[in-house]
């Protein structure tokens, strides 16, 4: 029964999906097919078919979790592309750029050994990012969390995202010596509530959310004063209480996640196209290309949920929540496998970090929760997002086969 | 026409998607039923090299050795793996006054020690690699 499964039906399968998906694509804009279709699709199919391969040869570690990226991005582009054509080539191009850097992470993760010392200079980093997003930054769609370098515009925060984990996971990691500090807990407690107060007056509260939940589930599981878990989540009820009255931006959230319908025309605009559009595709879906999820604002990128719900039904959608429950067990598992402390922490921070991550996006535009701003991982359009995310997944790939100091000792 | 193929694919796209996350969820609990959480610390075992995801049957990371072990195709083996080029009684390995000791049970494909066919009776040390078809298992003992 067993026979035929092994390693390689998945990728077949992946592999079918594309080539199914890429001929629609190709009947859709049949009259105006140019040459950067047949890019897209080649380009596609070479490129996760080829990464697939190459890491199933050169990795002994975990080989799911890139499988489990590779169907998430397959189904983010090929919905990108029907959107915008143009967006969909770029995609393309950054979803190269990210494996490219997903194999760099992989390897420098594996063959450098010194991560776990270098905390100041993460601190300063973190601190760098910020200060840098402050003085450049432009303010779009309310939140001052882009800059532009040469052209290309980066959202610091990502990199911030994958910096902090590391932050933490040294200080954890190295808990001993910090112990002989008074106080550190604390300290560590009140460095990542300036993060989140700066993120806060960014207005980016995404990332403040992702930052905060990374944090709390790491101290939850690593702390050893119950005191200041108990503390964290006191402060945490009361800075959201404080945030509501204080600042206008997140009392709109607030009461358009209540109650959008009587702000349809302006506030609750987004939110409830969002509900139109997954509705109207019902199990099954429009079928690709016969819905309208260009109704939706920002249907490319953080409503892209709704437009995969809309033409490829909520089926779908509930496939890319078992994927992404999928890939953050893995990260778990590797966690559990891993023997040494610091690369245990980076494992759990970066499943935590996809998976509030996607909660967060998809609960918002389903409206489950408070909608904020953020990006799906890997399926939404944005070249910060992708890269970091692919970066993130390389780090995690390098922790599923390294072993640490602790590992060595038992040989 | 494209509406018609669209209305189609969208059960076929459902249909590949759930085919896809069940096979990895599958070879995921195949994987955790094959991890022995038994304390390997002490004694001796035969650790599989070969990853075990790779190979369409179930196998275990390792197998401890007590007094006999026996692998071939057959369900009275120790090891059972169903491999044509496996014989029924492939190979046993017998403890004698804690000496362990390998025997091809008349294979037709042989068993190799260290790159070498096995013909006699042959005394296996800590260390040693045992091939058998494509399957590779390194012998370690701790005592």
């Amino acid at each position: 029964m067993n026979d035929k499964l092994n390693s390689k039906t998945p990728r077949k399968l992946l592999f079918l999906f594309e080539i199914l998906s890429l001929s629609l694509i190709f009947l859709y804009s049949w009259e105006g097919i140019q040459m950067e279709t047949y890019t897209i699709a080649i380009g596609l199919v070479v490129l996760i078919y080829f990464s697939n391969f190459i890491l199933s040869k050169i990795s002994s570690g975990d080989n799911y979790i890139f499988l489990i990226v590779s169907m998430l991005i397959s189904i983010g582009i090929i919905m990108i592309y029907r959107i915008s054509p143009e967006l969909g080539l770029k995609q393309l191009m950054w979803l190269t750029v990210g494996i490219t850097m997903f194999f760099a992470a992989y390897f420098a993760i594996k063959y450098i050994g010194f991560w776990e010392q270098l905390a100041p200079l993460y601190l300063a980093a973190c601190y760098i990012l910020f200060a840098v997003t402050f003085v450049m930054g432009t303010r779009t769609n309310g939140a001052i969390n882009w800059i532009s370098i040469a052209g290309i515009s980066i959202q610091p925060a990502e990199i911030t995202k994958i910096i902090v984990v590391f932050l933490l996971a040294s200080f954890y990691g190295g808990i001993d010596k910090y112990r002989k500090i008074k106080n550190a807990e604390l300290f560590l407690m009140g460095i990542m509530y300036s993060f989140v107060a700066l993120l806060f007056l960014q207005r980016d509260l995404g990332a403040a959310v992702i930052f905060f939940g990374i944090f709390t589930g790491l101290q939850y599981i690593y702390s050893e004063e119950r005191r200041l878990i108990w503390a964290n989540i006191g402060l945490s009820i009361m800075g959201a209480a404080a945030g509501y009255l204080l600042f206008d931006h997140v009392k709109v959230r607030v009461v358009t996640w209540l109650d959008p319908w009587p702000h349809i025309n302006d506030k609750g605009y987004q939110i409830t196209q969002s509900l139109f559009a997954i509705a109207e595709g019902g199990f099954f879906g429009t079928g690709l290309g016969r819905g309208n999820p260009s109704f939706i604002p920002l249907s490319y990128n953080d409503f892209i949920f709704s437009a995969i719900s809309e033409e490829m039904g909520i089926f779908t959608g509930i496939g890319i929540i078992m994927l992404f429950m999928l890939l953050v067990y893995r990260g778990f598992k590797i966690a559990l496998r891993q023997e040494s402390q610091f690369y245990r922490i980076i494992a759990l921070g970066i499943s935590l970090l996809f998976g509030i991550q996607s909660f967060v996006i998809i609960g918002g535009v389903l409206k489950v929760i408070p909608l904020t701003g953020l990006t799906l991982p890997f399926v939404s359009y944005g070249g910060t997002s992708v890269v970091t995310s692919f970066i993130a997944l390389g780090i995690l790939q390098g922790a599923s086969e390294k072993r640490g100091k602790a590992g060595k000792a038992n040989e | 026409m494209f509406d018609l193929m669209s209305i189609g694919f969208k059960y076929v796209f459902v249909f590949i998607i759930y085919l896809f996350i069940f096979t990895i969820i599958r070879m995921i609990y195949l994987d955790i039923r094959n991890v022995d959480y038994g304390n390997l610390d002490s004694g001796s075992y035969l650790k599989l090299l070969n990853r075990i995801d790779t190979l369409p049957y179930n196998l275990s990371d390792s197998y401890p050795v007590e007094t006999e072990l026996t692998l071939g195709r057959q369900k009275d083996n120790t090891i059972q793996i169903k491999d044509p080029y496996i014989s029924k009684h492939h190979f046993r390995i017998i403890k004698d006054e804690e000496e362990f000791f390998l025997e091809d049970l008349g294979s037709s494909n042989g068993t190799y020690l260290n790159g070498e066919k096995v013909l006699d009776v042959t005394r296996i040390r800590k260390g040693d690699m045992l091939k058998v078809g494509e399957l590779e298992f390194i012998f370690i003992d701790r005592e």
